[in-house]
């Protein structure tokens, strides 16, 4: 039947069917427009809430009270709605704010991501996720407290010796620092953690197996040997995906909100009239 | 040799700079001869020069003690930052601050543990939903009568200073078992689980049980080494009655109930003594009854470590009670209580520094049999802005309202006019200030608080500097020379924050000290010891010692240098040179005055050359005029954890 396929025709059904439903389950026709409504359902979770706190259930007496005492408080909100109370005041303002933004990010991130989507994110923004440079390597510090003008010479002098001799003890050269002298297969924010991002920098682009430099961080100077070095790579989605998915849900979130005030401010047209100066 | 830092004596004699070829710079570790320096490592290196290392080789840095917007006292103040966005900043991203700036760290930090208050998580949804008991309580009728005027944000003040003095209305408490507070918890607890990234970033789940006795601040911070399993199978525990309590011996009864339930680990971080009023560290009498061996039993058990300076000041030493050091007075507030309700009386001091805490608790153990003060060390912030910023040059303030901006050199942190004493805490009294700094085996929850709960930690006032401290009967001078400190320190002793115990005969303890600056900071000034004691008499004694200074200073007979390193700042344009300070110094200190059949502690702290304080970047970015008073320099140091001497038979 041709009819049965037309959109219109099932939104009619579907929404006689759900009044009848919510007649049925409701127990009423209609209400007047001032009811104030117990359900079933309210007052299973005032007792939950009584429950959660005295560890046993409200007596019958208690439950009398949590009843009227939330039938009060409706009354209370409803009339203090309606006589403007919520106005002017910066605490409820505030709130509704920070309720309207948290539904705007929470409405962007129950969406779930495809699996496209998620691998878009990630060839999008691939510095998020790459896996950082691994660095084998050992330094040799000069301190430039205790060798002054001398430093840049005393380095060139070192390096010969150390490029020259393979088989001497690096660990017995240059001066001492509570650094270490070997470092193993360390990420490359660790070596930035320890020697500063310009010194992990440089030392992420030395060739290995020689003994370079001197290189600078905070602390002095620096003779350093790559063993050697595993490039960083952008891993797979596979071995990601939860934390694409933090990610991704950040980014729709802070979006949404964005996009939230934009759509609404649109409806506005904004006037700020500054005091005039003095 | 311009800079070079002189150290103790014989090291100076050791250090043998000649500065000419390459066979010079083998003597520059001060071992000409590889046989020496096998015997000091007591073996010859292996081949490989990374391997054998099962110590510690870096210390963490991080922050146990950040609030977000669902601090109810944060929320109050303006803060719109959560937990997610704490533990994002933390790790290095850029974020938009509560007042719409773009902020970062000038490096991730390691660890952070966000510290929401227990007492009233959730507590505005009820204040607006306006409840007939608010009415009946004088101070709800008031609130209400505020809000029905439209001075809202006044409420959050009041309802801050009620909750401190007690005077919080009980039928607005959010309490544990409510729907707001269990929200909030399993929120911040899934914040924590999602930002945790072990071997890169740790993030732990956290509370604060911000107890007070009018006003009187008890805060401890409980850190949890757990994951949701077993820290969601328990609700925070609060501190106002009826439901909680602010005596703390009711918060230990609550962390052993919760290691019993789940298996789990806690430990609690107390914080500004300062603002105690005398309570801190009692000696006598806590909460009405007197002190007793289950007290300092159950005290020293929970409470491994104390915070012993962030934002509302350093509480390590004061000067009235250690006048004998010129470093003690150091951003100190030392006029009231937490809320300024009450005033501070000189007699309530020594019950409020670490310190002091430290000498009367090797006291407490000759009289109870345990030492309740047995504390290690750490810095954090407490920002209430989920920001951790605790550097000069980038403080994003305490408070949402003083991030930064022209106005937060002259304006109130808490006001005369609201406080009951008629003292105010102003902004630029606020402290850039701390971090905690954790020798740990690797960036885990699980080695971070093992490090924390085995006392081996420091403090810092903001910087990174890194400092190693070991004690032991057996450091001979030469070890300062060592290219290996660390091995050398975990070989021949026991490290920061633990015990020696009965010396050998005709034996004193010996220390290996070395600190290194911060890469992107300040030189240092000077290394010192601080040792405390109990003498003969019963009475408690303490003495700093400089154990090494930087650009040739000398230290007298007296082991003081009573030279001071001088200043580079420039105040006016908020800069300073590393012209003057040591970048490294490392040392043996060998205690003068022993006597093996009194207890000690021995404690470091090292001291950085002057730099200029934020109040001095804040007057020269924004061009304002800061109030008479304001200090523009600081200089920035570290505290350890002691190391504890016990005489045996």
């Amino acid at each position: 039947m041709r009819l049965l396929r037309e959109p219109l025709v099932h939104f009619l059904l579907l929404g006689t069917a759900l009044f009848a439903a919510y007649s049925i389950l409701s127990g009423r026709d209609e209400l007047p427009r001032d009811a104030i409504v117990v359900s079933p359902g309210r007052i299973e979770h005032l007792s939950a809430l009584f429950s959660r706190t005295w560890q046993r259930p409200p007596t019958s007496q208690e439950l009398e009270s949590l009843i009227n005492d939330f039938v009060r408080e409706e009354v209370a909100y409803r009339e203090g709605l309606a006589v403007g109370l919520d106005r002017d005041d910066t605490i409820i303002r505030r709130r509704i704010r920070q309720k309207f933004e948290f539904i705007a990010g929470d409405l962007a991130s129950q969406s779930e991501p495809s699996e496209d989507d998620l691998a878009a994110y990630l060839k999008a923004n691939p510095d998020q996720f790459r896996v950082d440079p691994r660095l084998t390597f050992r330094q040799v510090y000069l301190n430039p407290d205790e060798r002054d003008e001398s430093i840049d010479k005393d380095a060139r002098d070192l390096l010969i010796t150390l490029n020259g001799d393979p088989s001497i003890d690096a660990r017995t050269l240059g001066d001492r620092i509570l650094l270490e002298h070997g470092y193993a297969d360390v990420p490359f924010r660790e070596v930035a953690a320890l020697f500063g991002q310009r010194f992990a920098g440089t030392a992420a682009e030395l060739n290995p197996g020689v003994w370079h430099g001197p290189i600078e961080s905070g602390y002095g100077k620096h003779l350093v040997l790559v063993d050697e070095r595993n490039e960083g790579r952008l891993p797979d989605l596979g071995e990601i995906r939860d934390r694409v998915r933090q990610e991704w849900d950040n980014t729709r979130r802070v979006d949404a909100i964005e996009k939230f005030y934009r759509d609404l401010l649109a409806k506005y047209e904004i006037v700020i009239d500054l005091p005039d100066p003095e | 040799m311009k800079n070079g830092p002189i150290l103790i004596a014989v090291i100076a004699a050791a250090l043998t700079v000649g500065m000419t070829p390459v066979s010079a710079f083998a003597q520059d570790s001060g071992h000409p001869d590889p046989a020496a320096l096998a015997k000091v490592a007591n073996k010859k290196p292996g081949y490989s020069p990374y391997a054998g290392r099962d110590f510690p080789t870096r210390p963490f840095f991080g922050d146990t003690h950040v609030h977000t917007a669902t601090s109810f006292d944060a929320g109050a103040f303006g803060t719109t930052l959560g937990p997610r966005d704490a533990y994002r900043f933390a790790r290095g991203d850029e974020v938009i601050s509560n007042s719409g700036q773009r902020v970062k760290l000038s490096r991730p930090l390691d660890f952070l543990a966000v510290t929401d208050h227990s007492d009233n998580m959730g507590f505005f949804p009820d204040l607006m939903a306006g409840k007939q008991e608010i009415l009946a309580n004088p101070m709800g009728r008031k609130w209400y009568d505020m809000v029905k005027a439209g001075k809202g944000a006044d409420v959050g003040i009041e309802a801050f200073f009620a909750l401190f003095q007690g005077t919080y209305p009980k039928e607005l408490m959010y309490n544990p078992g409510s729907r707001g507070f269990r929200r909030t918890w399993d929120d911040n607890i899934a914040a924590a689980e999602q930002y945790n990234d072990p071997g890169r970033f740790t993030a732990f789940i956290a509370y604060e049980w911000s107890a007070s006795v009018k006003g009187n601040n008890l805060h401890r911070n409980v850190i949890f080494r757990d994951g949701s399993a077993k820290a969601s199978q328990v609700e925070p525990i609060v501190t106002n009655p009826p439901v909680g309590n602010p005596d703390p011996a009711f918060l230990w009864k609550w962390m052993e109930a919760y290691e019993k339930k789940t298996g789990g680990s806690v430990l609690a971080i107390a914080h500004n003594g300062n603002l105690s009023n005398g309570m801190m560290f009692p000696m006598i009498e806590t909460f009405g009854k007197q002190l007793d061996p289950d007290y300092v039993k159950t005290r020293a058990r929970w409470e491994r470590l104390i915070e012993v300076t962030q934002t509302k000041g350093t509480g390590e030493a004061h000067p009235s009670l250690s006048p004998n050091d010129e470093f003690a007075d150091f951003e100190l507030w030392d006029t009231g209580n937490l809320d300024l309700s009450a005033v501070k009386k000189p007699e309530m001091l020594q019950y409020e520094y670490a310190r002091e805490a430290l000498k009367n608790g090797l006291k407490l153990e000759q009289q109870l049999g345990t030492n309740p003060y047995k504390f290690g060390m750490v810095g954090s912030t407490d920002t209430h802005t989920a920001l951790s910023s605790a550097e000069d040059d980038n403080f994003f303030g305490k408070m949402a309202t003083a991030e930064p901006s022209a106005e937060r050199l002259t304006n109130a942190f808490l006001s005369s006019k609201t406080s009951k004493t008629g003292l105010a805490y102003m902004d630029w009294e606020v402290s850039a200030s701390g971090r905690a700094a954790v020798w740990a085996t690797e960036n885990t929850r699980e080695a971070i608080f093992d490090a924390m709960d085995r006392k081996e930690t420091y403090a810092t006032t903001g910087t990174r500097m890194i400092v190693r401290f070991f004690g032991g009967f057996d450091f001979e001078p030469d070890d300062a020379n060592n290219r290996l400190p660390a091995r050398i320190g975990y070989t021949k002793g026991v490290p920061m924050g633990s015990d020696l115990r009965k010396a050998p005969k005709g034996k004193s303890p010996t220390f290996l000290v070395a600190a290194l600056k911060d890469q992107i900071g300040a030189n240092l000034d000077r290394i010192q010891i601080i040792k405390g004691w109990v003498d003969k008499n019963g009475k408690t004694q303490e003495r700093v010692h400089d154990v090494a200074v930087s650009d040739g200073r000398k230290i007298g007979a007296d082991g003081r240098c009573k030279t001071s390193v001088g200043s580079t700042v420039d105040v006016a344009n908020a800069t300073w040179t590393n012209t003057i300070g040591a970048s490294e110094m490392v040392t043996m200190w060998k205690d003068p005055d022993f006597d093996p059949g009194l207890q000690a502690f021995y404690y470091v702290r090292v001291i950085e050359i002057p730099t200029p304080r934020w109040t001095a970047y804040d007057a020269k970015y924004y061009g304002t005029k800061p109030l008479p008073g304001t200090p523009m320099v600081v200089t920035e140091r570290a505290y350890t954890s002691p190391i504890w001497y016990t005489p045996g038979e």
